[in-house]
């Protein structure tokens, strides 16, 4: 008798995925979230190769030197996007463009990530007075009237530092409030959990009870809103800009090329000269917020799209 | 609920105070004087420009200065205007009445849009009209105010000539006749409609959502239960119970209408406060900027605290907190 045990089949432990690979998984599977993705690498793609490309897309590919002999021609096989009122390249200008308005974003966005997590961590981690004192200032930097502020601030140090980095600067250290509210409340919530008490009970000092065990906790709240900052100070350094009270004229950016509308005979009649910018803008703000709002939903355990 | 408005009230001075410190050390940084705006800036005589100094109190100790500029500025003396040499409080009264027209007419069209999309959207959603005014609502969270006021004026201004593409009123009417409000309104139109597009997909959306949460409430069963329409139940009980949060974005709506007011004024050319305190900037017509500042950040303390206030006067719980 031959010993006819049906073989059990061994199956291989099935390894769940980890929370961060789930939520890829989501995101992957949302379209709009993966269309708008590609959108923006290739934006900030063609925005990183501006000096490389500059010169196969246009005849002139100097961004600043003004050609009096090229002035507002409009589009063609040769400018692409036609010339502006000083006779550079539209084209060129806006993937140089696309350099600094996502460059400015992107420094803004870490700088307010940074000291919004930072106030926010520390208030909701210490409590009491700590808390009180740092959620007051963080009210008062709230209660500034944003526009207004970098306006005024960056007429006062105007000529006096270079713009760029003063205007990074400037957006950063005036739109953390959000952030820091933010992440406050997700610490206090957090810190309830047992493995904080456990973790301090062994004597874990408090950055690295912050750093270790609670930041990783609310690393998906950040990043939501790291992309929703980056967007919305895209807009807020185009709006400066556009205003005229955001990078130095010479440098093209889309809000300085989008200014360009303010002539009313250039807006009603050469709209090749804003209406790239202003197309980029939009678009780029729309790719960014998808993202986000994907990222969102990806991260969210609860939600089931 | 007064006790609640009182401590908001007091709660508010010492914010009050640093924000004008802030902006006292703001004016001080200004090149100039920045406070009565009594030397001429063309005037470059040094000798000239001692003696005004020694006149305004230039070398004053700071808290002096701070004093004498905060007493006046509460009594309403903004110091005189550089560049049109008239006081900043007759100037900021000439275009007020522009702003607040713009940002009413604003408020009243967000209101509107807003009250009928998100009606209908939350008593029909995930259908084809619910879908449409979900498009709308990325778009207008997204397309930042500047962007979509460009192209307002290049197709409504310019490409179909419906809207006036500058200005708040048409010169050659008289004041006060008909003719001159109905201009007025043709003229704010396009401006309001655009500042009131990113509140407007806000109120729309929550609206919707706050709709359909409620539609699934126990007291909406009930009142099926006892026979009531369904047009009833959605424009009285549900209604009723979803406007009351949206009451609260009030107080954040002043704060916002007032900053977009800025990027509005200046893009269709509206003569208003925002518009003002870009030509101050423009020209260094210092005294005018720093009191238009001091009054944008009290208004939009205002707001906060009125934002405060209305939470208190909808939920009774935070009144007691």
């Amino acid at each position: 008798m031959t010993m006819n045990t049906t073989p059990v089949e061994e199956k291989p432990p099935v390894k769940g995925l980890s929370p961060w690979g789930m939520a890829r998984k989501k995101f992957l599977k949302n379209k709009l979230a993966m269309i708008s993705s590609f959108f923006l690498a290739a934006v900030i793609i063609l925005s990183l190769l501006a000096p490389v490309l500059a010169p196969h897309i246009s005849p002139i590919p100097d961004i600043e030197k003004v050609n009096i002999s090229k002035m507002n021609i409009t589009p063609n096989g040769e400018h692409l996007l036609g010339t502006d009122k000083s006779g550079r390249d539209v084209l060129t200008r806006l993937l140089y463009g696309g350099r600094v308005s996502l460059l400015v974003g992107f420094s803004a966005t870490l700088i307010v990530i940074f000291l919004g997590t930072l106030v926010g961590s520390i208030a909701g981690f210490f409590g009491g007075r700590v808390d009180s004192l740092l959620m007051r200032f963080t009210d008062f930097v709230l209660n500034f009237p944003f526009l207004v502020f970098v306006i005024v601030l960056n007429t006062i140090l105007h000529g006096k530092v270079d713009g760029l980095w003063v205007l990074i600067g400037l957006i950063g250290l005036l739109s953390w409030g959000g952030v820091a509210r933010i992440v406050r409340s997700k610490i206090l919530a957090e810190k309830e959990n047992e493995y904080v008490l456990a973790a301090i009970s062994i004597g874990c000092s408090p950055a690295k009870v912050i750093a270790k065990h609670l930041l990783p906790n609310v690393m998906s709240t950040i990043i939501v809103q790291a992309t929703l900052l980056f967007a919305g100070l895209i807009i807020a350094e185009s709006g400066l800009s556009y205003l005229g009270f955001g990078v130095p004229q010479k440098t093209p950016s889309w809000g300085n090329m989008l200014a360009f509308a303010n002539e009313p005979d250039v807006l009603q009649g050469k709209p090749w000269m804003w209406m790239p910018p202003a197309l980029a803008i939009t678009f780029t703000i729309l790719s960014i917020n998808f993202i986000g709002e994907g990222l969102k939903d990806a991260m969210n355990p609860k939600s089931t799209r | 609920m007064i006790k609640l408005i009182i401590r908001r009230f007091l709660g508010m001075i010492p914010m009050l105070f640093l924000i004008s410190i802030v902006v006292f050390g703001l004016a001080k940084a200004m090149p100039g004087d920045s406070f009565t705006g009594e030397i001429d800036p063309n005037n470059t005589n040094p000798e000239y420009i001692e003696e005004m100094r020694q006149k305004t109190g230039y070398y004053d100790p700071v808290y002096v200065q701070y004093g004498r500029w905060i007493k006046d500025f509460v009594q309403g003396d903004f110091g005189k205007s550089t560049r049109y040499k008239i006081p900043v409080s007759e100037l900021i009264i000439q275009k007020i009445p522009n702003t607040l027209f713009l940002a009413l007419v604003s408020l009243v069209i967000t209101y509107i849009l807003a009250f009928a999309m998100g009606m209908y959207a939350g008593r029909k959603p995930y259908t084809l009209g619910d879908n449409l005014i979900a498009v709308f609502n990325y778009a207008g969270l997204a397309i930042p105010s500047f962007v979509a006021g460009v192209f307002a004026i290049y197709f409504f201004a310019f490409g179909l000539n419906w809207f006036p593409f500058a200005g708040s009123v048409d010169i050659e009417i008289s004041k006060g006749t008909p003719a001159y409000w109905l201009s007025k309104i043709h003229h704010v139109f396009l401006p309001a409609v655009v500042l009131g597009i990113f509140a407007t997909a806000q109120y729309t959306q929550f609206l919707r959502n706050d709709l359909i949460e409620n539609s699934r409430r126990d007291f909406v069963r009930t009142a099926r239960a006892k026979g009531t329409p369904m047009s009833r139940i959605y424009n009285v009980h549900i209604l009723r119970n979803s406007i009351i949060p949206l009451i609260t974005f009030l107080g954040f709506d002043i704060a916002s209408l007032l900053g977009g007011a800025i990027i509005i004024e200046k893009i269709f050319t509206y003569p208003g406060i925002g518009l003002l305190f870009l030509d101050s900037v423009g020209n260094r017509d210092i005294p005018t900027m720093m009191a238009i500042t001091m009054m944008l950040s009290f208004l939009v303390l205002f707001g906060n605290l009125l934002a405060d206030i209305l939470y208190g006067v909808v939920d009774p719980r935070i009144r007691l907190g």
